[in-house]
């Protein structure tokens, strides 16, 4: 009897510390946000139930719409490119070459230097009379560009410190699902007389395909979300020209301490996350499928 | 002519590994560079990619005029500790979810699973108002604890610890091992390498962590690297502009690189390791 207990306890002995920080610092606060985004709820004062009115007011704030707006257009700028480099990178740095491993330590070397730092970096190279960039744009006859103070720039150069920045990650997941690719399929296809062309388009993209969703999503995500660089950069200028979602949740929550209209921004960046996964869900199905 | 056409592939394919190695690290080595110019040749034009007077001024200035190493010894010291905190409890749960048949076992590591969907920033806002209650914020607690609810740790053990043989398990069994001791002595030591993986992340993202750190605490003396680097030498401190500023942000910027590029050399594999096990089967 007594040993039946134990068994039975014994389980929940181990979880107990985990779940104890589990729901109180992410599960709790992950359901705690959505009721908070129902309140009008200034720091000092005491919360009042508003219910969905946050969300009416989000969608008609024309300063949410242009942060919305900015996100999307960074992840315009941003997702593509580092897919695309991130695979071709991959690839290159698994074909049989002398010196592939230094150049995969350089390129994901950025990736372990904090954010702000990073951003302190680009400020000074982006540097309109002083930086290093528009020193060598000159010769090219191109007239310095005041990148990170000009409405046009400022969200591209955000953009490409953030390739700079993260492509490393990418290259690394896409390596790894090119070594799980089986050398014999590349060799039959060789002996069969296929071309490299044919074997990557073939052979190597198709099995590939699980891995480029995964990619995808992760990259798509972390866009989303982009903040540290911007607040680093541009703190969200020129004129809201690089003001982005979790940016607009901090200001409101945190400088205009509106903290109920703050979590109704997260939670709507909470859905759009939703459907982005809903959407992996598929993919990674059909890719499973065929 | 086809073995002409091959050496000539080989050559672009490297010429092209040079290149993006120059691209990928010029960024990190004109950090360096500037970091040892005086204030007289850092807005020197044409740039100079070696330091005609280096000198250690700028890191002197860092040092003495910011709270600098007390930002570090924030960072390490909460980054440390929750790595150890989550190593421990996050090994805990997942022995138990792999080994163990309990009611509840499966709904249970589903709902923790299902926090990988929530984005980390919907918790921000609570987690501020919970600490304020507390009293707990501009704490080095504050910066710590919300750490040790991460899912990834569970999920990495759990994966790892459902491959290893029940056999092993039986054994110490009948030797009058408690599970407690199984725990310790022979599942810990079998996973170390996932366990390196963990607790590289771990560290890693606390380590760098902004936003979180930038809400809970804007005391000096609780303040992280991160926020400390953001706070007085980003754009919205001045230091845009007025290229002089830029010598003392490089120098701080360069003394916050050096030892997470130092760990990421020193431990290179288990950092590949952590990100392609939390990202491909994530």
């Amino acid at each position: 009897m007594r040993k039946n207990f134990r068994i039975l306890i014994i389980p929940y002995l181990f979880l107990i510390p985990y779940l104890f920080t589990f729901i109180a610092f992410r599960f709790g606060p992950s359901i705690a946000g959505f009721f908070v985004s129902l309140t009008s709820w200034n720091i000092v004062g005491t919360p009042k139930f508003i219910g969905f009115s946050n969300y009416i007011e989000l969608f008609n704030d024309p300063s949410f719409i242009t942060s919305l707006i900015n996100t999307l257009y960074f992840m315009v700028l941003t997702v593509p490119a580092l897919i695309v480099l991130g695979l071709l990178i991959a690839l290159l740095v698994d074909q049989n070459l002398k010196g592939r491993t230094i150049t995969r330590t350089f390129v994901f070397m950025p990736y372990v230097i904090m954010s702000t730092v990073v951003g302190v970096i680009w400020m000074w190279i982006f540097d309109t009379h002083f930086g290093i960039l528009n020193y060598y744009l000159s010769f090219f006859g191109i007239k310095p560009i005041a990148w990170l103070s000009s409405v046009n720039w400022a969200m591209p150069a955000v953009a490409i410190t953030t390739i700079w920045w993260t492509v490393g990650f990418n290259m690394i997941l896409f390596l790894a699902g090119l070594q799980d690719i089986p050398e014999e399929l590349k060799e039959a296809a060789r002996i069969d007389g296929a071309s490299n062309w044919q074997i990557f388009w073939n052979v190597t993209f198709p099995l590939l395909r699980s891995t480029t969703v995964v990619v995808l999503m992760l990259t798509l995500i972390n866009s989303f979300e982009v903040f540290d660089q911007v607040y680093v950069m541009t703190g969200g200028g020129p004129s809201m020209a690089t003001l982005t979602v979790i940016q607009y949740m901090y200001f409101q929550a945190f400088q205009y301490f509106r903290l109920g209209y703050g979590s109704a921004v997260a939670y709507v960046v909470f859905a759009f996350l939703i459907v982005l996964v809903l959407i992996e869900r598929q993919l990674l199905k059909k890719v499973g499928e065929s | 002519m086809k073995r002409k056409n091959k050496y000539l592939s080989k050559t672009i394919l490297y010429l092209l590994l040079v290149i993006l190695t120059i691209l990928a690290f010029a960024p990190i080595l004109w950090m360096t560079v500037s970091a040892f110019k005086p204030e007289g040749e850092i807005a020197s034009y044409p740039p100079t990619w070696i330091p005609q007077h280096p000198t250690l001024s700028n890191f002197s200035y860092v040092l003495g005029t910011f709270n600098f190493l007390r930002w570090t010894l924030n960072s390490f010291l909460s980054a440390i500790v929750a790595t150890i905190i989550v190593i421990l409890i996050d090994s805990m749960a997942a022995f138990s979810f792999a080994r163990f048949h309990f009611k509840g076992n499966a709904l249970l590591y589903a709902t923790v699973l299902s926090m990988l969907m929530v984005p980390i920033q919907v918790t921000i806002i609570p987690l501020y108002l919970m600490f304020a209650h507390v009293h707990l914020l501009n704490t080095i607690i504050s910066l710590i604890l919300p750490t040790t609810g991460n899912v990834t740790g569970v999920f990495i053990l759990r994966n790892f610890f459902r491959s290893v043989p029940q056999d092993l398990i039986d054994a110490a069994r009948i030797d009058g091992a408690g599970y407690f001791r199984i725990w310790w002595t022979i599942m810990l030591p079998l996973a170390r390498p996932s366990i390196s993986a963990v607790a590289i992340i771990t560290f890693i993202s606390n380590w760098t962590n902004f936003l979180w750190p930038l809400v809970s605490v804007n005391s000096d003396a609780s303040r992280t690297l991160p926020v400390g680097i953001a706070e007085f030498f980003g754009g919205q401190s001045g230091v845009s502009g007025s290229a002089p500023q830029y010598g003392p942000a490089m120098a701080a910027a360069l003394m916050a690189t050096i030892p997470a590029i130092v760990i990421f050399l020193l431990l290179q594999r288990y950092f590949v390791k952590g990100i392609t096990m939390t990202g491909i089967k994530g």
